[in-house]
């Protein structure tokens, strides 16, 4: 089996690459209201479900049907932020994330009250896949992944190079200072939530190219976006991206030594083992 | 997460709420004058993985109820249904069945689908002497001790394990690998396949059991690849099963798709792509479009396109209300003591409740024969025999190319 190596690395670098984008979205918005929301998960199905109308129902090319999907995902986020997360703001992190829980709960059945119970697919032919030195690779596997680059580079730029992304990493590292120079919080906490929603929805168009479209598309890789997120220390982007693929890699080559019915022990045990030795996370200095 | 606090929880208040509703919207109907009602239950999938099957299968033991009805109901006893849905889903489906016997005092619980959900209902039926009857094919299922509680017209998975090694078999595949999504039969399904497929000189290379509910199967199938089988026997459910044939498709896999109709069906075509399902094999226990049974069940659907569990589940009502006709006791209990007395052989054959009803008033012994077979029991509740049907989806059809009797 293991000579299947490299080929057991290449899935788990795609796995990794689909959970990348809702880690992100989960430190960011950890970074900056201090809570796990687990509704970024149902935000992924809402996402999904978004290209699923505009691609299917309006007939819109996949990927203009990407980018309404971010669009529309990202006010979404920022309309429940409103509604569920403002009024409950100074409450205890608990407390908040038994909110996102109950988010989750209520969106998903928003999912599924327009959109029913069905599993869908989007307008995209399936191509055959190609095989490259003994490893096979499907081609959207490889569009999503270059996809998934992109946008994290975007993500990247956007928190070094700009007036947002500086206000952003002040008020995740210091809310009061942040404060007291003039930042104003809650409009950080508005542009996050659209960024945090904006990046599940387009995992979630991802996931459905490379899967199907389902209700709970996103409730099922919560366990694994969580993982990551916490293996990267929570709150930093480029931490939580090195533990999207850590976390890929581990699901999916623990299967050479593994029956299948564990994998989804492997999130649960890393959680474990990094809470255990290394709390701060695997990609941050103690300190 | 629950507030305990003095009175009602929110959940509670809302379960009270949703029965009393329940009770208003479905007990309305009843005459005036009639006898104490015979109370029901139906628990099938209306949601989730069964879900293409779930609101035909309750549909039909709906118009089978109606139709008693309005001849006069068992002896003078009208029928009253509680109608749940068991989003294919054992927790929902518990949820459902404690409010059904608790809530609506049900004798029976019908029509639960997936072997999951019949496994986690069972102890709550024969606890509380409720009759089950399901369409759902491990073999636990009727080994539990069960007191003879818990029935169903599904062939169990050795029966149906063996029929699809025969197929195997016969189309001459010599190396294939075995999946199945985590199920209670997924174990003495795989066990029983490959005896007889091992014995028919086929090699098993490998034997894997995976978790539903996963978003990929990379490098599951990556492992399953590994010795290039020329089969891949999946024992999945439709979710599940169209994830793999996606990646099945774009890992260039060529060999051949076996599994059930239940999974492979034409929502799997659908999601997945005709050109991914095409040439994918799958067995079914079939109906018997010939009964008169069957030919009722479809009168009453309206359709000739009564799904396999629709057909079983219109037996289970059948055979309910005749077993109750017959021993005359509307209980969990009456319903177990005289299903056999009006399924087996011998005896006068009918297909429907009216035409058995006839029969018993007038002293005479009958044998239910049903719309998916014959319904004949052995000593545990599961049935004796069972037509099957092949199917290949042509086209981004699943056709029939071949029946066994």
């Amino acid at each position: 089996m293991l000579e299947q190596l490299p080929q057991f690395v290449v899935n788990g670098i795609i796995s990794g690459g689909v959970l990348a984008l809702p880690a992100i979205a989960f430190s960011l918005l950890y970074g900056i209201l201090r809570f796990p929301n687990f509704a970024i998960g149902t935000y992924l199905t809402a996402g999904g479900f978004i290209a699923f109308a505009a691609n299917a129902t309006l007939g819109l090319p996949i990927s203009v049907a990407f980018l309404v999907s971010m669009l529309v995902t990202g006010f979404l986020g920022v309309g429940i932020d409103q509604l569920a997360f403002r009024p409950m703001r100074e409450r205890r992190p608990l407390t908040l994330a038994i909110v996102s829980i109950g988010v989750s709960f209520v969106l998903e059945n928003v999912v599924r009250f327009i959109w029913g119970n069905e599993m869908r697919g989007y307008q995209v032919p399936v191509a055959r896949g190609m095989e490259l030195w003994g490893i096979r690779i499907g081609k959207e596997q490889v569009v999503i992944l270059a996809v998934t680059l992109l946008v994290m580079a975007l993500v990247q730029l956007l928190l070094k190079a700009t007036r947002l992304g500086k206000a952003m990493r002040a008020v995740a590292d210091n809310p009061m200072l942040a404060s007291v120079k003039g930042i104003d919080s809650e409009q950080v906490i508005l542009k996050t939530s659209y960024i945090g929603a904006a990046l599940a929805g387009a995992a979630g168009v991802m996931v459905g190219i490379d899967t199907v479209v389902e209700p709970l598309m996103g409730f099922k890789l919560i366990l694994s976006i969580f993982a990551a997120a916490i293996l990267g220390g929570l709150g930093s982007a480029t931490a939580a991206l090195g533990g999207a693929f850590f976390v890929g890699l581990a699901e999916e080559v623990s299967l050479i030594w593994l029956p299948a019915t564990y994998k989804s022990a492997i999130g649960f045990g890393m959680i474990v083992l990094v809470l255990l030795f290394r709390p701060e996370g695997l990609f941050r200095r103690k300190g | 997460m629950e507030t305990k606090g003095k009175g009602l929880t929110r959940r509670e208040s809302l379960k009270l709420i949703g029965a009393a509703a329940g009770v208003l919207l479905t007990g309305f109907p009843l005459k005036v004058g009639a006898q104490e009602p015979i109370r029901l239950g139906t628990l099938c999938p209306l949601t989730g993985a069964g879900g293409p099957y779930g609101p035909q299968m309750q549909q039909a033991i709906v118009a089978v109820v109606k139709e008693i009805n309005d001849g006069g109901g068992i002896h003078g006893h009208p029928i009253q249904l509680f109608n749940e849905d068991s989003q294919t889903n054992p927790e929902a489906a518990v949820r459902a069945t404690h409010k059904l016997i608790e809530v609506n005092k049900v004798s029976a619980v019908i029509g639960t689908w997936a072997s999951a959900v019949t496994m986690a209902v069972a102890p709550v039926c024969f606890n509380s002497k409720v009759f089950e009857i399901s369409v759902s094919g491990a073999d636990v299922i009727t080994d539990l001790k069960d007191d003879d509680y818990i029935w169903r017209t599904q062939p169990n998975s050795v029966l149906q394990a063996e029929v699809h090694a025969k197929f195997s078999l016969q189309k001459g595949w010599r190396k294939l690998v075995y999946m199945a999504v985590q199920t209670p039969y997924a174990k003495t399904f795989g066990d029983a396949y490959a005896k007889v497929a091992e014995a028919g000189g086929t090699k098993v290379l490998d034997s894997m059991i995976y978790e539903a509910d996963k978003s990929s199967y990379r490098s599951e199938l990556t492992k399953a690849l590994a010795g290039k089988p020329d089969l891949i026997m999946l024992m999945g459910y439709t979710p599940d099963s169209i994830v793999i044939f996606k990646e099945l498709f774009k890992m260039d896999y060529k060999g051949a798709i076996q599994g059930p109709t239940f999974a492979i069906n034409q929502k799997l075509i659908d999601t997945a792509g005709a050109e991914v399902a095409e040439g994918a094999y799958s067995l079914d226990p079939a109906t018997d479009p010939d009964s008169p049974a069957f030919k009722n069940c479809a009168r009453l659907l309206g359709t000739t396109e009564v799904n396999n569990y629709a057909a079983q589940t219109y037996d289970h009502i059948n055979l309910i209300t005749l077993a109750m006709a017959q021993g005359k006791v509307y209980t969990g209990t009456g319903i177990r003591d005289n299903v056999r007395k009006i399924a087996n052989p011998p005896g006068a054959e009918v297909g429907t409740f009216q035409e058995g009803m006839k029969l018993i008033k007038e002293g005479k012994k009958i044998n239910y024969q049903g719309a998916s077979g014959a319904v004949d029991f052995d000593d545990k509740g599961d049935i004796l025999s069972r037509p099957f049907s092949y199917y290949q989806v042509k086209g981004g059809k699943n056709v029939v190319i071949g029946t066994m009797k």
